[in-house]
């Protein structure tokens, strides 16, 4: 095949040779197969990782779409329905299997393809290279089988939206007996089997990619790249990988008993069981909260591995932005560090009433805490380096703004769920549809939205437009506060979650306007995504074409070539002199400082002579003088002192 | 043709069409004749066949019309995308070929950026106070619902000052430090004392919390562990798709049971002898029906084959489409396997039981003879003021119980007893006074369970312990029926219902 020759290539891995040649530009062609199709490109890869995440979330958000239409109108019947879904729609009613069958799907898809293949496939492929210095990823054919066990994976998914029986329908979580018994419900069938194969798939995909994501950055750095001079974004990826590889192993653990309890007649997760027109199962010894176990395991994780990127690169984006350094570097990096370890501890949190002993409740509850101490860090660190800054609003800068906003919202409300005596309460009720919709969902493709506007330039060689961008910026941050917000308060008054409709309880029928309302919103912000996407299209193929360095960022990306070439520098690679966030110095000139700039004898980091702002405070030595004075600072709203 | 009126044309010819589109909608459908009727359905009465409930279908006209509009609007919706797109475009162009930025979009989002952050606040405000009326806060029906809601309030007031606060920070930085041209940021990557505070901080509040969350979470896990007396239990069995209680009878001990014992007539398994080899008779003429089923396969797909060329005939397309399957099941060995593991099943369940049946010392343990007097109920009845334990038993799959009103809720997980003990403080008629005449408490199932899991509710109802006695007394008792049979005929059977425990005819 003609991949395997590219792998060939000795070009790809020996910079001796591109000294020798000076120019990159004579490369052998490509037939269109070996460039677009199986390509071991990483930004080719990064591309192709960013269009299937992009559709696979036009198929999510559509489908909660259709579900929010049968919330906000129960009574109604939408002919649309019979259209699209067919027998699952008739007389333009959405079947009640279907219906959580589209929750199930949406759920698979925004979790595992979009926000976790979609958002740290794209970036870690297109930055891991470029922002460390490497020609390509440790093992472009190892990178290449990644994306297509993605693919197989996202065909094998929404392939089991042609069965007979419909798509897997027992929730994202696909919790056995419902999960294991065919005839439990419709969607246990062949459409569960399908899910199982395609999470494997997904499972085999996310691994290829992250051992290759970790040794890429361990061991590729060029010279001068020692860890503490890593963007941000590069310690997300890296630790997000290393996150993926030490719990999707536990989750294909977790499928396979799966599907042998489904298809072989074993009772790892099945006990006591008698189903209504099949009689009392011979299966006896399992539990159901095994399952639960390993699939948190997973799951918790999970939500980091979806969460991690998109902070590194609001990080970047924040930073290269407001033309600051990143306030606290290192406590970013520890707490990053400190959110991966303790993310493998917490994951009980999710189970505190199944029945698990109440003394686990305890030692999760005390952990999951503390989790929240490293998050606050990161919060009070982008505040940080907002404040006094030089803030440009680019799309990308706004997404990020947007994003911690999300964060700050979604992430207080952790602090009721992670306490147990609370969660007696809140579990599968709506609140936790608002929690983690902010936190992790809307955050984090706030978090791929910054990623996208801000490398779409080096992606694509265009620019995107910015005033549409900018719309787009604020329909979906209205429409995720308005859609997300009021889920809170229907959760507190007791309305379940993942409920087909709510006009059979009289008492939930004080929330029927709140919930025409927030399907209005959510459509306001499906209008939005299409913005997003004419935007998106269009600017691959018409946008304004980017200059090098678009943004005046100091990472290494921005100095390869706006045109895409094999080896990514067409000469010797830069060297690295210091950290990535050396904006504004004031012994500098230009207010950014690449990081392959040698400079004219500057030191790596500059050191005030006098620590900051000398125009209100009193003895600068304080820092906690400094800390309440800039509230002082803020009510006053004197003029910045440049 | 230059670039300019390239795009204006295209604007005017994106215009055009909208208005067009907006001129059909506004004639395919005559506002004034909706009847409402037709769109908004009636509710039902909640009884017992409630969720086989659909709503009327509107008819074949209306749909042609309805998806007409729906058509309209989604072909409105992309239009208008295209317009602003375009006009965006426009605005683009005009400020390359006139050679100035037309709008300064820095400074306009800088605005954007506080008023959002006012209205949004504002908004929050808003809903704290509108639909924070309804929150079920300060409000409880149980004992422990208190310190549950006191928990709640200082969380909530902990955390509400934290968004605030943070919320109006990133927004204020956002418009305080937009560019400005000539501008250059303060150089300030790190203050290790600052980042100390503020690790500390949320440090010593979460500590409060967790402390706090503590006591609470044993106070309410460990209830049944805390209480020296008597606690009374109550058996709630979930199924696919409803709920039953189970009251232990005068004995005051819940019978055994097995979900082996399962069968029609015995819906909760109890191990009642009489039932038990009813059930084993059952499962074994199932076999044999099995058997025969498998034995006449060719027959059974003859027959099929039949049936389908007099659909056919009949150009009846259901009909020959679920024949269609079922010749299919029987053509690939569907049908057998499926014939066969329901055999194999029921021999292990026969099998199983006869066990028990076998091994007196575990015959003894199961058949007490206390499952008799026990009562079966569609509804829970509590007694205030009283600690009551709710043992959970699934029969299915995983559900949950949730009672929003009590704070009270757990998994019920087949093969695992789950359990749950709180205090009701507040009557239904005193609950009723509060929320208004139609309110009832309910236990809703709170884990997805299948098709009609937002349907899965039980009434519970909390009232004096007399008047819960009261109604447990017309309750019918599952197995013993001596209260329905006349004094006479009581007599007459006295030799029968006396009988020693050992119902269990052993044949």
């Amino acid at each position: 095949m003609s991949t395997v020759e590219i792998t060939a290539n000795p070009t790809i891995d020996s910079p001796t040779h591109h000294d020798e040649h000076g120019h990159h530009d004579h490369h052998h062609k490509q037939s269109f197969i070996s460039k677009y199709i199986f390509s071991t490109d990483h930004k080719m890869i990064s591309k192709q990782y960013l269009i299937t995440g992009i559709i696979m979330g036009c198929f999510g958000m559509g489908m909660s779409l259709l579900f929010r239409m049968q919330l906000a109108w129960p009574d109604e019947t939408f002919p649309l329905f019979e259209s699209l879904l067919g027998k699952w729609g008739k007389g333009g009613k959405l079947d009640p299997n279907y219906y959580m069958a589209l929750v199930t799907i949406h759920g698979t898809i925004m979790v595992f393809y979009v926000l976790t293949a979609g958002l740290s496939g794209t970036f870690s492929n297109l930055l891991i290279p470029l922002q460390v210095g490497a020609r390509d990823m440790a093992s472009p054919f190892m990178n290449m089988l990644s994306y297509w066990f993605f693919f197989l994976s996202s065909v094998v998914l929404m392939s089991s939206f042609l069965v007979e029986t419909g798509p897997a329908s027992s929730g994202w979580t696909v919790y056995p007996p419902l999960s294991a018994l065919e005839k439990a419900m419709p969607g246990s069938g062949l459409g569960t089997t399908l899910w199982l194969v395609a999470i494997i798939l997904f499972i085999v995909s996310a691994l290829l990619g992250g051992i290759n994501y970790i040794v890429t950055v361990l061991n590729m750095r060029t010279k001068g790249m020692s860890m503490n001079r890593l963007p941000l974004t590069i310690w997300a990826f890296l630790l997000t990988a290393v996150l993926g590889l030490l719990s999707f192993p536990v989750l294909l653990g977790a499928g396979l008993l799966l599907i042998f309890d489904r298809s072989f007649g074993t009772s790892f997760y099945l006990s006591d069981i008698h189903l209504n027109g099949v009689g009392a199962l011979s299966n006896s010894g399992g539990s159901p909260v095994l399952y639960q176990h390993l699939f948190w395991f997973l799951g918790h994780p999970e939500v980091y591995i979806i969460l991690m990127p998109a902070l590194g690169i609001s990080s970047e984006v924040i930073s290269t932005n407001a033309r600051k350094p990143i306030f606290g570097y290192t406590a970013m990096v520890i707490s990053l560090i400190g959110i991966s370890f303790l993310s493998f501890i917490v994951w009980g949190h999710h189970m505190f009433i199944t029945g698990m002993n109440p003394f686990l409740g305890t030692m999760f509850m005390y952990v999951t805490l503390i989790i929240a101490v490293p998050s606050a860090v990161k919060t009070f660190n982008y505040l940080a380096t907002l404040w006094k800054g030089n803030i440009r609003f680019t799309t990308g800068m706004m997404f990020a703004i947007g994003l911690v906003s999300l964060f700050i919202s979604g992430g207080l409300t952790g602090i009721y769920l992670g306490n147990a005596a609370l969660d007696i309460q809140l579990h599968d009720s709506y609140f936790v549809v608002a929690h983690f919709h902010l936190v992790m969902g809307s955050a984090a493709i706030f978090g791929m939205f910054a990623g996208i506007y801000h490398w779409f330039p080096k992606m694509f060689g265009k620019m995107m437009n910015k005033t549409l961008g900018t719309l787009h910026f604020w329909l979906t941050f209205i429409s995720a506060y308005l859609v997300f917000f009021p889920m809170h308060f229907m959760g507190l008054a007791g309305v379940p979650r993942r409920y087909y409709q709510f006009s059979l309880i009289p008492e939930f029928d004080i929330w029927m306007d709140v919930n025409v309302f927030i399907t209005v919103s959510a459509f306001l912000g499906g209008v939005a995504q299409l913005l997003f996407l004419y935007n998106f299209f269009n600017s691959i193929f018409r946008g304004e074409k980017a200059t090098k360095n678009p943004w005046e960022s100091n990472t290494l990306e921005w100095t390869t070539p706006v045109e895409h070439i094999h080896g990514n520098w067409p000469g010797a690679i830069p060297t690295v002199y210091r950290g990535p966030h050396e904006y504004s110095r004031p012994d500098r000139e230009s207010d950014y400082f690449p990081q392959n700039d040698p400079g004219n004898g500057e030191p790596e980091h500059y050191h005030a002579p006098v620590p900051i702002d000398t125009s209100y405070s009193g003895p600068k030595e304080k820092p906690s003088k400094v800390f309440f004075s800039s509230f002082a600072h803020l009510f006053l709203a004197k003029k910045v002192q440049a | 043709m230059n670039t300019k009126t390239k795009y204006l044309l295209k604007l005017t010819l994106a215009v055009v069409v909208l208005l067009i589109s907006v001129i059909s909608i506004n004639q395919s459908f005559d506002f004034s004749t909706v009847n409402l009727d037709q769109i908004t359905a009636e509710k039902p009465l909640f009884g017992a066949d409630e969720f086989k409930y659909e709503a009327p279908t509107a008819d074949a006209g209306d749909s042609a019309l309805s998806s007409k509009i729906n058509w309209a609007i989604f072909i409105f919706v992309i239009l208008l995308v295209l317009v602003i797109a375009n006009t965006l475009d426009i605005s683009k162009y005009i400020s390359k070929i006139t050679g100035k930025e037309t709008i300064n979009q820095n400074e306009i989002n800088k605005w954007i950026m506080l008023i959002f952050m006012i209205v949004g606040l504002a908004a929050v405000v808003w809903e704290y106070q509108v639909h924070g009326k309804l929150i079920l806060l300060n409000n409880s029906s149980s004992e422990h619902g208190a310190s549950y809601d006191s928990m709640f309030t200082i969380t909530l007031a902990l955390t509400t000052i934290v968004f605030f606060i943070t919320q109006f920070l990133l927004f204020w930085f956002a418009f305080t430090y937009a560019k400005k041209d000539g501008q250059k940021a303060l150089y300030y990557s790190h203050n290790n004392k600052l980042e100390v505070i503020w690790t500390i901080i949320p440090s010593i509040v979460l500590t409060v919390l967790v402390l706090r969350g503590h006591q609470t979470w044993k106070s309410v896990v460990y209830a049944e562990d805390n209480y020296k007396g008597k606690i009374k239990k109550i058996e709630v069995f979930a199924y696919q798709f409803g709920w039953k209680a189970r009251y232990a009878g005068e004995d005051g001990v819940l019978g055994n049971v097995d979900y082996k014992f399962i069968s029609g007539k015995n819906e909760l398994g109890l191990a009642y002898g009489p039932e038990v080899d009813d059930l084993l008779v059952e499962l074994k003429d199932k076999i044999k029906l099995d058997q025969e089923a498998i034995k006449n396969l060719k027959v059974t797909l003859a027959s099929l084959n039949i049936d389908y060329s007099a659909a056919d005939g009949l150009k009846d397309y259901t009909t020959m489409e679920a024949i269609q399957k079922q010749i299919d099941d029987v053509m690939d060995g569907t049908t057998l396997s499926e014939l066969e593991a329901s055999i194999k099943r029921k021999t292990k369940q026969i099998d199983r039981i006869e066990a028990i049946k076998n091994n007196p010392k575990i015959f003894a343990s199961t058949f007490t003879g206390s499952e008799e007097d026990d009562i079966i109920t569609q509804e829970i009845h509590l007694s205030k003021d009283s600690l009551v334990t709710l043992n959970f038993r699934s029969r299915d799959i995983i559900h949950s119980a949730w009672l929003p009103h009590f704070r009270a809720q757990m998994n019920v997980v087949p093969g695992m007893p789950t359990k749950f003990t709180f205090k009701p403080t507040k009557s239904t008629t005193e609950a009723k006074k509060e929320f208004g005449e139609e309110f009832e408490y309910y236990l809703y199932c709170n884990k997805i369970c299948g098709t009609s899991h937002y349907n899965m509710k039980i009434k519970v109802v909390v009232e004096s312990q007399v008047e819960v006695d009261a109604w447990l007394k017309s309750q019918q008792p599952v197995f013993k029926k001596v209260e329905a049979v006349p004094a006479i005929m009581n007599a007459i059977d006295s030799t029968l219902a006396t009988e020693p425990v050992n119902k269990l005819a052993l044949k």
